[in-house]
């Protein structure tokens, strides 16, 4: 399931403070989400925290990992409202 | 003895013997309340005239030879993240403080068929994620076994009202540990069942494909018959699993002879927030187990961070899609560990969460893979005491004392058992997770670790007495 290094995508796993700082201010203003001020530093240090975990799992997967929600149908599935 | 230390089944056995009516234990249970929540908080709301309603019906069909099983007549309370027709569900929050659902939730339906006796809606962390928090419409629950600690989250009154004595079973959910987190830290039985075994349906979401409903107890007993209750099938829950329902309580007494159980070790042997009391009470109850003739031995599965990673990286943009509109405009409105946890989603990229969702197919392969050398599997739920209020920890960060994430990720059973008291005073733990669908086991082998601990010998609280 995991891929050889060769084909891994990597993400850097300790980015600067500074690439965070705007990594994090363009993923928010994407969602249009405005942080405080007085947050800013609480939200930016559990953000470099989760950044980390993020990038645990990238690079690990190749073409054939597929995710969890990839789901299968019964043949019954589409009966369900036939009365 | 005190009416409130009768476990489920002898409250029922009593009741039925005429020894006690269901509007006395209603009335004690209230009392009790009244006395108490001032300090603790676990309660936002104590539904009085319901409880009295629902126990004076109790009372008239077990009259008139009507049985509705275990929990006929027993009190009991929700979180308030269950829907309750006509009686507030607020989230904890300023944004729902005036939320009055029209149905009632699965759950709440199913204990009100069974005959349950509703005592009120219970303290969470906001929206189940955010606390312990004092920038709520509501205070936060505190721990009983020392009011100074927190109880765990998100289900926080719910652990308060059980460790306290106020009911013998609460409600929570368990999104990445909210059961078994303050089953832990209060010295209670929390499972988290399997996914799909208990309706969500009007339960507020945090995050959809980590959501799972399920009891917080005095002991194995109270919380099988709960389960017993509330698990079922239910098609128009989108999760929910068409699968039968075993008689949870059938195997309760069976020991542990002859069991095989795995040990994660490395989940929490290395953690850099694990306590020496902590461990120390794993190795203790793996011993006693031994002794009592289950064979326990290593288990290797894949890195704790990685099973962290995949709970985060998935609750985070799940969370934040139900939240997305009111935090763009009502920020300000959720309590500030709310908010700050909830924009965490928005930062959190499609690839991430795909890659996440990858992470969880591998780990649920992996845990099903050991778990078919092993009836079940025993760890840590939580690697410290709880803090107290002036200490918090972040649940959610990937150095949290939680280790409950895992089997949110991969929907296994799991249940969190107290095994003692550490040196402070306060509640230590174990975790037990079983193959899916098999609740059954996991509740034998816990049945069997509070009795050869001698949990059962010790006494709640001074200040819950």
């Amino acid at each position: 399931m995991q891929r050889s290094n060769a084909e891994v995508a990597e993400m850097p796993a300790a980015p600067s403070p500074e690439t965070l700082t705007a990594e994090l201010e363009i993923l928010l203003a994407r969602n249009g989400i405005k942080v405080p001020d007085m947050r800013r530093d609480a939200v930016m240090a559990a953000y470099a925290d989760l950044r980390q975990q993020i990038a645990l799992l990238h690079g690990r997967y190749g073409a054939a990992a597929e995710p969890s929600n990839v789901f299968r149908l019964s043949p019954t599935e589409s009966q369900g409202g036939a009365t | 003895m005190d009416a409130q230390d009768l476990s489920i089944a002898a409250m029922g056995a009593a009741l039925r013997s005429h020894d006690v009516t269901a509007e006395q234990l209603a009335r004690d249970a209230l009392a009790r309340v009244a006395a108490r929540d001032p300090a603790l908080h676990a309660f936002v709301l104590v539904t009085e005239t319901r409880a009295l309603d629902d126990a004076r019906h109790a009372d008239q069909e077990l009259r008139a030879g009507r049985d509705r099983g275990p929990m006929h007549g027993i009190p009991y309370a929700l979180k308030d993240i269950y829907d309750t027709a006509r009686i507030r569900t607020t989230c904890h929050s300023k944004l729902r403080i005036d939320h009055v659902p029209d149905q009632d939730s699965v759950v709440a339906a199913k204990l009100r068929e069974a005959g349950g006796v509703l005592l009120g809606k219970l303290a969470t962390h906001e929206f189940a994620i955010g606390g312990p928090s004092f920038d709520l419409p509501f205070p936060p629950a505190r721990n009983p076994w020392n009011t100074e600690h927190v109880t765990g989250g998100s289900s926080s009154g719910s652990g308060t009202a059980v460790a306290a004595r106020m009911v013998r079973m609460a409600m929570g959910s368990d999104t990445g540990g909210s059961i078994r987190g303050p089953a832990a830290w209060c010295g209670l039985v929390g499972i988290k069942p399997t996914y799909g075994r208990v309706s969500r349906r009007g339960v507020f979401p945090l995050s959809w494909t980590l959501d799972h409903c399920g009891p917080l107890t005095r002991s194995v007993e109270d919380a099988a018959i709960s389960l017993q209750v509330l698990a079922g099938h239910d098609p128009q829950d989108a999760a929910s699993a068409d699968v039968p329902v075993p008689d949870f309580r059938a195997g309760l007494e069976r020991g542990v002879g002859r069991l095989r159980i795995g040990v994660p070790r490395a989940f929490f042997a290395t953690a850099s927030a694990a306590t020496p009391e902590v461990l120390e009470a794993i190795d203790r109850t793996i011993a006693l187990l031994r002794d009592a003739g289950a064979g326990v031995e290593d288990v290797q599965l894949p890195d704790y961070a990685l099973f962290a990673a995949a709970g985060r990286v998935i609750m985070a943009p799940e969370s934040f899609a139900i939240h997305e509109a009111d935090m763009q405009t009502r920020l300000m409105d959720y309590g500030e560990i709310t908010a700050n946890r909830f924009v965490l989603g928005a930062a959190v990229t499609a690839v991430d969460y795909i890659n996440a969702l990858r992470a969880r197919r591998e780990l649920t392969e992996a845990v099903n893979a050991a778990l078919g050398r092993y009836d079940a599997l025993l760890t840590a739920s939580a690697l410290a005491t709880a803090p107290r209020f002036d200490a918090p920890v972040d649940s959610l960060s990937s150095t949290s004392p939680m280790q409950t994430i895992p089997f949110n990720v991969t929907g296994h059973p799991a249940m969190s058992v107290p095994v003692g008291l550490a040196p402070n005073g306060l509640p230590l733990s174990v975790q037990i997770v079983g193959r899916p669908f098999d609740e059954a086991m996991v509740f034998r082998i816990g049945r069997a670790v509070e009795q050869i601990t001698g949990w059962e010998a010790v006494k709640l609280p001074i200040f819950a007495a």
